[in-house]
């Protein structure tokens, strides 16, 4: 179990935070300065001068693009937050989001809440971050609610309308589940796997309540029941209340998983806030690029298609898929032994059939590595034919979610094949210029009997490398 | 102040830290670029190899970080090495824009002149030319300045084309037609049967090499380029076995000629698409007729196809930090609106992206056609065009604009399938695509495309992640109190420049 508290540790520890100590809660700078960070591939930022109860804290699901950084991925502090070993793989990681494997939470022991009861406070005492106009935003949380015995946890975006009211973007499936004037909590402060399994419970095309399980087959979950609804312990901050009102309109994508969702606007009249002792908030700054929110929704759809295709054809080629952060889901690609001619086409067309989110798929060979965008896209401008690998569908294809260019409801589609094509000769294939394919073993091998000799460590500039490197 | 000599650039580089010399023997035979190689990758110090037989090496001496590929360009330049992506591309255009004539000087002025072999003392061998990847068709020379008269009036074209040394006086150098010194082969001096004057220079000053990597337009004095890039005239100094005027400065001048009709095979060679390319084909034959050069002579060479993906190179960085503000100017005095054309920094030469305010679909393909039809007729086969707004180097704003601005069914326009010509370097064709046709470009003909990623055609242009100017001042203030937080302003990538905006 990796509470928010403990991935915040593990960020201390692993020297990814700054703290900005000088108040800067007025006039939205909270969040510019939060999306600033973001942008830039900035260290997690905690605020810890805020006009509240709470602290907040940015970026502790996000991370740099894989063009700023070679020895860190984007997905480093979401893998992190699960509990990730440090050496496992990014294919290790989706694999394990894509097994959906609930874990029973009958048999759990009800912890008591880390959170208790602050009386008289309201939503302006929390210290959200605002906007420029002083609303304050709640990201990065999930709404608990209780139905027939059974507690789910949906995704939430939104905005404080009042001291007691929340205005809150949720799934149009979560929201027709819960009846008129059910009781909720709103958690935020809540762990990675809580959040992940919101959005996998919620956003993934089979709305399902199960949730609060899902979220414990991820981790070893500590629970504690309020008012019958099961919530995450370990929650920094609850707000416990009432749906009062349902907004079928939508009032503005402002969170990456409402990307191709259909959302309903929900009201929450509050009636108490819980907070743990000195609680953190974290937030992500709407709608800009690589976010937590972003972070987060890219790697829950990249599970969910590698999920579906896995052994879709009762073989499993398909080595990974990501959906890049850089492209804001715009974009997947995925690696694939190409078993046939004509396997490309197939492949990318069943990611197009499982996923609303894009019109682009990029296909790279088995060989390829996930942690290196530079290379897969390097491969798609050098290795697919500009014309006869660039493969544009028909214009009735349904349009996809995360572009910003149409309107109507159907378009083309485009895949890039960046695999050798098989029918090819073994010696038509270019082998790729590395260290192990442009020298023998004995140059090398000499290379490492000289390395103190020709005073490598000290060119290689060890402080522009990791340590393992 | 701007370097003089390469050994002067390489004493700037010292003094910044940034180069390593090592002193104990070094291998050509693969030992030079593997260390190179290795350094590369860790994107450490430039190495400098003192003693490798009769010379000296250094590799990529030219490379720079992907996070900010022109800094050891602007070094070569006497620029502050905190220029912004924007201010260095205003630099070099700013000196581009007022050539300096060059200098004449005699013998004993020319440094590249101490050591002169003639005749039968010409022996290319005498050189560790280094044998760059296991697999190469020979040993090269790579990162040089190829100065070649046109027959029929006083230009000279300085190019870069890279040569495959075959003996003591031969190699052959690889001359695509459709680039101007290829073609002044080609279709002047072959066709007239008639033998091409050729100066390799090697080891030039870097106003020198950088001019040799840009795409200076035809009857223009490369010379007077070079000396804008530099602030003062550029000293040349007649050859000894031709009239061709070559850089006094440089460490090793190769004259000779290229003879018509004669070709040699040329590659396989690792290149900068970052693959092994083959087969090995026939290229014209260059016949040695002189070597002069400097007392202990340091030889530059480039390990190519290690300018892909995350890793730089001296071929990478020079497209970033030569190329880019040299195509942008072109394309401004050619009368298009840019902002910035900058190549894809994770693939040099084969994509370009260019930022402009001017969106409308016909502009936008009258420029492609203008760039696919001029320079960018080989090698380069995707123009991708963004916001005047989006950074053409942040190559994660770029794949962003591509996900969610270029749309299939408008947005990405081919010249064709096969329509349009190809160097044979690429690893898209098969060989039999290739061929080995006496011009050198593939015998079949490929596609180039450009893609439209500006928001001009998006449902709702007005919508998300556009930033006004409180959101550009908020953001400012934003980086501020980053800063003052302890964040390292080098973790804010072209912080100013978006500030300016």
């Amino acid at each position: 179990m990796t509470a928010l508290r403990d991935h915040l540790d593990w960020l201390r520890e692993t020297d990814t935070t700054v703290d900005v100590t000088e108040p800067v809660h007025w006039d939205g700078t909270v969040e510019a300065v939060a999306a600033e960070a973001t942008r830039h591939g900035c260290p997690v930022v905690r605020f810890t001068e805020t006009s509240g109860i709470a602290r907040l804290v940015s970026g502790v699901y996000g991370g740099p693009d894989q063009f700023f950084s070679d020895d860190r991925d984007p997905w480093d502090r979401i893998a992190g937050a699960l509990g990730h070993p440090p050496d496992g793989s990014y294919v290790d990681l989706i694999d394990r989001l894509a097994r959906w494997e609930p874990a029973s939470i009958d048999e759990r022991p009800d912890a008591e809440p880390d959170a208790t009861r602050c009386d008289g406070a309201d939503l302006y005492d929390l210290g959200l971050p605002t906007t420029r106009e002083g609303v304050p935003l709640v990201s990065l949380g999930v709404i608990a609610a209780e139905v027939d015995g059974e507690t789910t946890w949906a995704p939430i975006a939104g905005r404080g309308r009042r001291s007691t009211e929340l205005r809150l973007s949720v799934p149009r499936p979560f929201a027709e589940w819960c009846p008129p004037r059910t009781d909720v909590s709103v958690l935020l402060g809540v762990s990675a796997p809580v959040l992940i399994a919101a959005l996998q419970a919620w956003t993934q095309g089979q709305p399902t309540p199960d949730a609060p399980a899902l979220a414990a087959g991820l981790s070893d979950l500590q629970l504690a029941t309020i008012d019958g609804r099961t919530v995450p312990a370990e929650a920094e901050v609850r707000v416990d209340g009432r749906l009062s009102g349902i907004d079928p309109k939508d009032a503005g994508r402002t969170a990456a998983w409402e990307i191709g969702q259909e959302t309903t606007t929900v009201a929450v009249e509050t009636t108490g806030i819980a907070t743990r002792e000195q609680p953190t908030i974290p937030f992500a700054p709407f709608d800009r690029p690589l976010a937590d929110d972003v972070h987060l929704a890219c790697l829950v759809e990249a599970a969910k298609l590698f999920r579906r295709v896995k052994n879709y054809w009762g073989v499993s080629p398909v080595r990974w898929i990501q959906i890049p952060v850089e492209g804001r889901l715009g974009l997947c690609i995925v690696s694939s032994e190409i078993l046939y001619a004509g396997f490309e086409w197939q492949l990318a067309n069943t990611l197009f059939s499982f996923s609303d989110l894009f019109d682009k798929v990029l296909v790279v060979d088995e060989q390829a590595d996930p942690t290196d965008l530079a290379r897969a896209l390097d491969d798609m401008w050098v290795k697919a034919h500009p014309a006869n690998d660039w493969v544009f569908s028909e214009s009735h294809a349904s349009s996809a979610a995360a572009p910003e260019y149409r309107d109507e409801d159907a378009g083309s589609r485009l895949y890039i094949n960046a695999t050798w094509d098989p029918r090819w000769d073994e010696e038509y294939i270019a082998p790729r210029v590395t260290m192990e394919t442009a020298f023998s073993e004995s140059v090398l091998a000499s290379l490492a009997d000289r390395w103190d000799e020709l005073g490598l460590d000290e060119a290689v500039r060890p402080d522009r490398l990791d340590g393992d490197d | 102040m701007t370097a003089d000599s390469l050994r002067e650039y390489l004493g700037a580089l010292e003094s910044c830290g940034d180069l390593h010399r090592i002193d104990e023997p070094v291998s050509w035979n693969l030992e030079a670029s593997a260390v190179t190689l290795l350094l590369n990758e860790a994107d450490g110090d430039v190495p400098l190899f003192e003693d490798v037989d009769t010379a000296r090496l250094v590799g990529d001496p030219y490379r720079g970080s992907q996070r900010r590929p022109w800094d050891r360009i602007a070094l070569g330049l006497g620029l502050p090495r905190d220029l912004s992506y924007e201010e260095y591309y205003e630099s070099v255009i700013d000196r581009l824009k007022d050539p300096i004539e060059p200098r004449i000087v005699s013998h004993d002025d020319a440094p590249c002149k101490r050591r002169i072999q003639t005749g039968e003392d010409v022996d290319l061998l005498d050189y560790p030319w280094p044998y760059i990847h296991a697999g190469d068709g020979g040993r090269y020379s790579n990162l040089h300045t190829l100065i070649a008269p046109d027959p029929d009036s006083e230009w000279v074209d300085w190019s870069y084309h890279r040569s495959m040394i075959h003996d003591s006086e031969t190699s052959s150098v690889l001359l695509l037609a459709g680039e101007q010194t290829p073609n002044l082969y080609y279709y002047k001096y072959e066709r007239r049967d008639e033998p091409m004057p050729v100066a390799i220079a090697v080891g030039v000053e870097p106003a020198v090499q950088y001019t040799s990597v840009m795409w200076i337009p035809t009857g223009r004095n490369e010379a007077e380029y070079a000396g804008g890039l530099k602030r003062e005239p550029v000293d040349l100094v007649p050859c000894e076995t031709n009239e061709l005027m070559v850089p006094a400065s440089a460490e090793l001048v190769i004259e000779g000629e290229i003879l018509p009709n004669e070709r040699r095979d040329e590659g396989p060679f690792g290149d900068y698409f970052g693959y092994m390319h083959g087969p090995r084909r026939s290229m014209p034959l260059f016949r040695v007729t002189g070597i002069t050069s400097r007392e202990d002579p340091i030889i530059p060479f480039c390990v190519e196809g290690t300018g892909v993906g995350e890793t730089e190179n001296a071929t990478s960085s020079m497209e970033v930090g030569c190329v880019g503000p040299d195509a942008t100017l072109g394309l401004r005095t050619a009368g298009f609106d840019v902002q910035c054309i900058a190549p894809w920094k994770s693939t040099p030469r084969t994509v370009y992206v260019i930022s402009t305010e001017t969106t409308d679909p016909s502009y936008l393909h009258d420029m492609a056609n203008f760039i696919f039809t001029t320079w960018g007729m080989l090698h380069v086969d995707f123009f991708v065009f963004v916001d005047a707004d989006v950074d053409p180097l942040d190559q994660r704003a770029v794949i962003e604009a591509l996900a969610l601005h270029a749309d299939p069914d408008a947005d990405f326009h081919q010249f064709g399938v096969e329509t349009m010509p190809k160097v044979p370097l690429n690893i898209y064709q098969t060989p039999t695509e290739k061929g080995d046709i006496q011009t050198g470009t593939s015998k079949a003909k490929t596609a180039k495309a450009y893609i439209d990623a500006t928001s001009a055609g998006d449902a709702d242009p007005d919508d998300r992640f556009r930033d006004d100017s409180a959101d550009i001042d908020r953001r400012y203030r934003a980086r501020r109190i980053l800063e003052r937080a302890g964040v390292e302003t080098g973790d804010l990538p072209f912080a100013e420049t978006e500030a300016d905006r």
